[in-house]
């Protein structure tokens, strides 16, 4: 992890930008050329479609830009000097003796540890939209991988990358080790002396002046605990604040039901899905995720051929910022957030609620797109669901619930229950309060508990200056941030892998959070603080917790800790689910707001699909995993689409000055193909000043210009030129290989590049679904799909007398969501090698996400392909590779041994996948000792000029072969799933012996849509695609003009 | 002008010639034996140790078992090191005074480990499992030696890669019954140490030590083989050892076959066993991730 707080300095921002090659292409010129195109048309990237010079000087490389060179200057004689001794040393670095090693055995082993088998432990992680069950690996008692707990009816087994990233969150080594008093060590005995003195004071007054700022509180247990303290002082007062919060969800609720309540969506019922800006298909942020997905993956595996029914939904999205759920849907919209409400209000008059608004219009395509999906719905009410975005207004929330009320969807395809947090509140007007609160000088405590609102507060609140004004400010949180720093004590918190809670998942299952670990720093969690206000101080953790749940974890018997023991084993607490209320509440639709004007400028803030509203900042693999969508790596960006940018007359990597309510932020511009025209997309939580090595500088803070009154969009930005150019770490268009036009293309840069070989070489194949029913065997069929004899190598084939290791992808269910890529970067200990190293094209992750976008800049189609490792059984890595360091095992592995390694790049320079990976410097992080902890003990921590690459996570399928050839049998089909696979939260990898028949991956395989990507050149991949098939609305698409007769 | 370099130049060119080949193939030798040397494989080395636990003492003397303290040999990669605990067992009542154990009591005072040195250390890259050996039938002294006659823990083999291989490559050699892992005096069948054995319908499913019963006394004494099995002169610890607690009276109805050498019980092992081919086994894979 070395170099990642790398800042460069301009004149080098201003290379990289260049090298990156800035589009100069005007978008007609763009639009010209793919206008007159007749086909499908792929592509990955602008620079790609516009066929710049330096794009096509990029690709004669391996690497992008210097990545194969030495980066810091080195003299033509220093060079000569050690290469002098590097040979003269070389032979000699053979005999080396391993160091002298120590054993340091326990002093008394804990009873059922077995050292070197790995125990599993069910808990929860309470993410602010609700808990989201996981199963922690946990090697000699240290949790070393976190994944979906696939018992839990909500996860079942898949996960996220903010799931995965908390473990390196827990092994953050920036993270806050002391309690701090003023500055100064302070201990947790004074802290606690000080605070009781502070409230027997204020009992009295029953605790006026006593306020708490806390994150979302998502645990019964913290609530139970703060309604007692709220007992004993009637006037202390709890406010959450979130950054990004569901306050419109809540306003809308407690508008229509007259309480706050929250919506179950159920899409393994849904034919129909209509989001509103809803984002259901990237991560977390969407209440409910792991089972949204799953269940509209489900719907879209199409297994139950036969009756010619497939069962499939059709899913059509209308969104501002390009999201994968947009990319995914089958019909796509992009509106400016603010008329998002206008459209909901249409879409409502147009199934029959409410009236059309007045004032709105609508470009011919929405319009379109308006009549087709109401169409839709009413043909198939009850079994449709329209789902309002987390960050819309309560207008959008509100004519949803009325849209779903009159379909008579309530009740099958959503239902309403109890909120999933304790205690719902209006986040955005609480913190007004308390800040008015503050600046009035009422407030003489205020305890903030995991919370950072002086980073994260909206900026016309001045929450640094009105915190200024108390006197004693508590902080405690699992980082001294920004808000720490400025507070009179910072505690250290505890994080979820350590300490006792509660919380509950999307369907209110409850699951009971236990410890893997004893706190690293011997840190502090809210319940304790919280407990300091009762007379009993030192109830711990547990306990309450116990406490809340004692009547649904009774004793089995004369066992009394029956259920406890299974709520732990089990990873949640049976029959806690919550009762969907009756009825669908009483919406009524608001008038929306009148049509912002077409020349006006609207800004979006959206929580970063990384690291969230700001608190994973300072963890390293998702700063660093391209965000979907736009493939951007250590920053955020202006986002926007490619009209906009000509409209303001700025280029890509341009700096622009934005202002909203007279705040200003710089911000660099990237372009987002398909994002709605006339607005701006901030991605919040970047910009952290005292985040950590990892995230402290990376961005820009785009709550500088969010206000309290509009935090979700605002329209009336004026955006200012800087002449500042900012270079991007972009991954995309990295990887990609110089073949086009020897293989066929036309060159003329009309079709991208990897374009002309999606279509001409089949990387993508898609259908209908009325292609697929005429069609079956689509994915084999046309020019390029052949598939070589293997007898046409000149090398003999190997025989599989045993396993044989395949993979199988489902490009349907593949949402593009990146919780594959996170879970393997913990499970091989692969290393973050910063932003100026991904910039050369020198990031390490074994799994990418590839995306390949296909027709108009404005309203682009994606097609999400992950990509490893193929596992060739014709590998033309091993061919070259002059040391023997990559060989094929009898199994079909393609296996890496690195000590072989002497770092030539052959094989990476001859793999037609791009998927090699090398360590140009040493970017594993050897020394500090946090980290340690975290790696996977059986996977190698690479060093320094070696390859790498996917491994089919050969660890695993070592460890399940000595486990059944120990018990003498053959492995049992999914007895080994990869990390990826675990990850994945909608099912679309999976892993198997491709010589058993009856294996999943194997009917996978003889899947007619099944197809090996670039098998024309006799690579034989071990790793299959299964083409993607599209439920399109026939009416909808001809209207439109897409799906032209091309394919029919 | 005079030649500068004498006739006898020649001789002496042809001479440095052949010097010159002869040092580097001397250097070549050289370093290729040092590379296997104890000094680089610490083979036979007796490193320091806080204690100088013996072996010897604890296994031949006091006839402690393997798995006394190494507990997870069965269960797991690693064989395990014992904790303070496990020493405790015994000396918080035998030798509570020795000076030699003032480390393990130190360690019991203050929770402090007792620190090793490694004796036995393959490379971080080598991914080696216990488990799955024991379990196949290569026992300790295969690899370790004869631990009982150790006072003092050394390296026996040198534990580098061919040395592995010599094995993987051809795991007949040095298969035993999986009743004979702990059995530090087992020099493999013979004529004079026969061994009979007989495999149960192996069915998939059933552990390894469960689908062969093997025995080193003749189970049907009386029969055409008691001449031969009279004969034999084997360690006493051998006495009767089979592999299934129930099989304590070998059935009539199963039939034993007699070996009388290490080729023959290799290749009936490692078909009862499951013993992975040589191909297999010698996959860069299978040690390497």
């Amino acid at each position: 992890m070395r170099d990642r707080g790398l800042e460069m300095g301009s004149a080098e921002s201003q290379d990289m930008a260049k090298g990156n090659g800035s589009a100069r292409l005007t978008l007609a010129e763009v639009r010209a050329k793919l206008a007159g195109q007749t086909g499908k048309k792929y592509w990955r990237s602008i620079d790609e479609l516009a066929g710049t010079p330096e794009f096509e000087a990029a690709l004669s490389q391996e690497f992008p830009q210097h990545s194969s060179e030495w980066i810091d200057p080195v003299s033509r004689r220093g060079f000569m000097k050690m290469m002098g001794a590097s040979m003269a040393l070389a032979g000699l670095a053979g005999c080396t003796k391993q160091p002298d090693e120590m054993i340091y055995p326990y002093v008394k082993a804990p009873e059922d540890l077995v050292l070197g088998k790995p125990v599993y432990f069910a808990t929860a992680f309470p993410f602010p939209t609700g808990a989201i069950p996981v199963l922690v690996k946990s090697d000699a008692y240290r949790p070393i991988k976190v994944d979906g707990n696939p018992e839990h009816p909500i996860t079942k087994g898949g996960s996220d990358p903010i799931t995965q990233g908390t473990l390196l969150d827990l092994y953050d080594p920036d993270r806050s080790q002391h309690i701090l008093h003023r500055g100064e060590n302070g201990t947790w005995p004074v802290f606690q002396a000080s605070f009781r003195s502070a409230l027997a004071d204020k009992k009295a007054t029953g605790g006026e002046g006593l306020y708490f700022l806390s994150s979302t509180v998502t645990s019964p247990t913290l609530a139970a605990q703060w309604k007692k303290a709220q007992a004993a002082y009637p006037k202390a007062k709890l406010v959450q604040y979130d950054p990004v919060n569901r306050d419109s969800a809540y306003a809308a609720s407690k508008a229509a039901f007259g309480d706050y309540a929250d919506a179950q969506y159920k899409l393994d019922a849904a034919d129909v899905i209509v989001t509103l800006d809803a984002d259901f298909l990237s991560g977390a942020a969407q209440p409910g995720f792991h089972k949204l997905a799953k269940d509209y993956a489900t719907r879209r595996k199409l297994e139950s051929a036969g009756s010619g029914d497939y069962g499939m939904n059709r899913l059509y999205a209308v969104e501002s910022m390009t999201t994968t759920t947009g990319l995914k849907a089958d019909h796509r919209q992009a509106l400016r957030a603010s008329d998002i409400a206008g459209f909901a209000a249409a879409l409502a008059a147009a199934v029959g609620v409410g009236s059309a608004p007045s004032g709105y219009t609508w470009s011919d395509d929405a319009q379109k797109f308006l009549t087709s999906v109401a169409k839709d719905l009413k043909a198939n009410g009850g079994k449709s669901v329209v789902i309002p975005g987390e960050q819309q207004s309560v207008g959008v929330h509100l004519a949803a619930m009325a849209i779903n009320d009159a379909l008579g969807n309530v009740g099958k395809t959503v239902v309403y229950t109890e909120t999933v947090n304790p205690l719902p509140s209006i986040q955005g007007d609480d913190l007004k309060s308390l800040v008015a609160d503050l600046n009035a000088g009422k407030v003489e405590w205020l305890v903030i508990l995991n919370a950072n609102p002086v980073y994260s507060a909206p900026a016309d609140l001045q929450f640094g200056d009105a915190m200024g004004k108390v006197k004693t400010v508590v902080h405690l949180g699992l980082h001294n941030d920004e808000t720490g720093l400025l507070a009179n004590w910072h505690i250290n918190g505890t994080h979820y892998l350590e300490a006792w809670s509660d919380a509950r998942a999307y369907d209110g299952t409850a699951s009971v959070i236990q410890p893997m670990i004893d706190p690293l720093y011997a840190g502090h969690s809210a319940h304790e603080i919280v407990q300091s206000l009762l007379d009993n101080p030192d109830v711990s953790a547990y306990d309450a917790v116990r406490d809340t749940w004692k009547d649904k974890t009774g004793a089995k018997g004369t066992d009394a800790d029956f259920g406890w023991r299974k709520a732990l084993h089990d990873g949640f607490i049976a029959d806690t689910a919550f009762a969907p209320k009756g009825g669908g509440g009483k919406a009524s639709i608001p008038a929306p707001a009148a049509q912002a004007p077409a020349d006006s400028l609207e800004i979006i803030f959206r929580p970063d699909p990384n690291v969230y509203d700001g608190r994973y900042a300072n963890v390293g693999w998702l700063q660093e995993v391209p965000r979907p969508v736009t493939n951007l790596s250590w920053d955020n960006a202006a986002l926007m689409s490619y009209a906009t940018l000509e409209k303001l007359g700025v280029a890509e990597h341009d700096v622009i000055e934005v202002t909203l309510n007279g705040k200003k932020v710089l911000a660099p511009v990237l372009a987002v193909p398909g994002h709605a025209d006339g607005s701006i997309t901030l991605h919040l939580g970047h910009g952290r000043q005292a985040a950590g090595r990892v995230g402290s500088g990376v961005g820009f803070n785009a709550y500088q210009i969010r206000s309290s009154d509009s935090p979700l969009f605002a329209t009336g930005a004026t955006v200012k030129k800087t002449g500042d150019v900012w270079g991007f770490a972009v991954t995309k268009s990295h990887y990609q290989d110089h073949r086009s036009v020897a293989v066929g293309g036309d060159g003329s840069g009309t079709h991208s590049l990897e374009g002309n070989e999606a279509i001409d070489r089949g990387i993508i194949r898609y259908a209908t679904l009325e292609e697929f029913k005429k069609h079956p065997q689509f994915a084999h069929e046309g020019e390029g799909k052949d598939v070589p004899e293997p007898t046409t190598s000149m090398f003999p084939s190997y025989r599989y007398d045993h396993n044989a290791w395949g993979m199988s992808i489902d490009m349907n269910s593949c949402v593009g969501c990146n919780a594959c890529v996170v879970s393997c970067y913990a499970e091989n200990n692969i290393a973050v090698v910063g932003k100026h190293q991904v910039t050369m094209g020198r990031i390490m992750q074994w799994i990418r996400v590839d995306t390949y976008y296909e027709g108009d800049l404005a309203a682009p189609r994606a097609h999400f392909q992950p990509m490893a490792c193929q596992h060739c059984e014709n590998a033309p890595c091993e061919q070259v590779c002059p040391v023997g360091a990559t060989v094929h095992t009898p199994e079909g592995l393609n296996t890496m041994v690195y000590n072989r390694c002497v770092g030539t790049r052959y094989c990476s320079n001859n793999c037609p996948y791009k998927v090699r990976r090398f360590n140009f410097l040493l970017y594993s992080d050897y020394e500090t000792e946090s980290l340690k902890l975290m790696r996977n003990p059986d996977v190698s921590v690479r060093s320094r000029g070696v390859m790498e690459k996917c491994s089919y996570c050969v660890q695993r399928i070592t460890a399940t072969k000595i486990a059944a050839d120990k018990e003498n049998r053959l492995i049992r089909d999914g007895e080994i799933v990869t990390a990826c696979q675990q990850a994945c939260p909608t099912d679309a990898i999976v892993f198997g012996n491709i010589n058993d028949g009856d294996s999943r991956v194997s009917k996978l395989k003889r899947q007619e849509r099944s197809y090996g990507v670039l098998e024309d050149i006799n690579t034989r991949p071990r790793t299959t695609y299964v083409a993607e098939v599209l439920n399109i609305n026939t009416e909808l698409a001809a209207a439109r003009g897409e799906f032209a007769a091309e394919n029919s | 002008m005079a030649q500068i370099f004498d006739r006898s130049s020649n001789a002496l060119a042809r001479a440095s010639l052949v010097l010159t080949g002869l040092i580097v193939i001397a250097l070549g030798v050289t370093l290729d034996q040092l590379q296997r040397s104890p000094w680089v494989t610490r083979q036979g080395q007796r490193a320091d140790q806080p204690v100088p636990f013996s072996h010897k003492h604890h296994v031949e003397g006091l006839g402690l078992q393997c798995q006394y303290c190494h507990v997870s040999v069965e269960k797991s990669s690693y064989a395990g090191i014992p904790p303070t605990r496990t020493c405790m067992n015994c000396h918080s009542q035998i030798w509570t005074n020795a000076n030699l154990l003032e480390p393990v009591r130190q360690s019991w005072a203050t929770g402090e480990s007792i620190v090793w040195t490694k004796v036995h250390d393959l490379p971080d890259f080598v991914y080696f499992s216990h488990e799955i050996h024991v379990n196949k039938g290569l026992g300790c002294s295969t690899c370790h030696g004869r631990v009982d006659e150790m006072p003092i823990m050394y390296e026996q083999n040198t534990l580098q890669m061919e040395w592995c291989l010599n094995c993987h490559r051809n795991p007949k050699v040095n298969l035993r019954p999986t009743s004979e892992i702990y059995n530090m005096a087992w020099k493999g069948a013979s004529e004079m140490t026969p061994v009979w054995c007989s495999a149960s319908d192996v069915k998939s499913g059933t552990p390894t030590a469960e689908s062969v019963n093997c025995t080193t006394t003749d189970p049907n004494p009386g029969a055409g083989s008691s001449e031969q099995a009279s004969l034999h002169l084997i360690p006493v610890v051998n006495a009767q050892t089979t592999d299934a607690p129930s099989s304590a009276q070998p059935a009539q109805t199963t039939s034993y076959t007699k070996f009388t050498s290490q080729e023959a019980l290799g290749d009936f092992l490692v078909q009862h066993y499951n013993i992975r081919s040589p191909r297999d086994l010698s996959s860069c894979e299978v040690c390497h991730r």
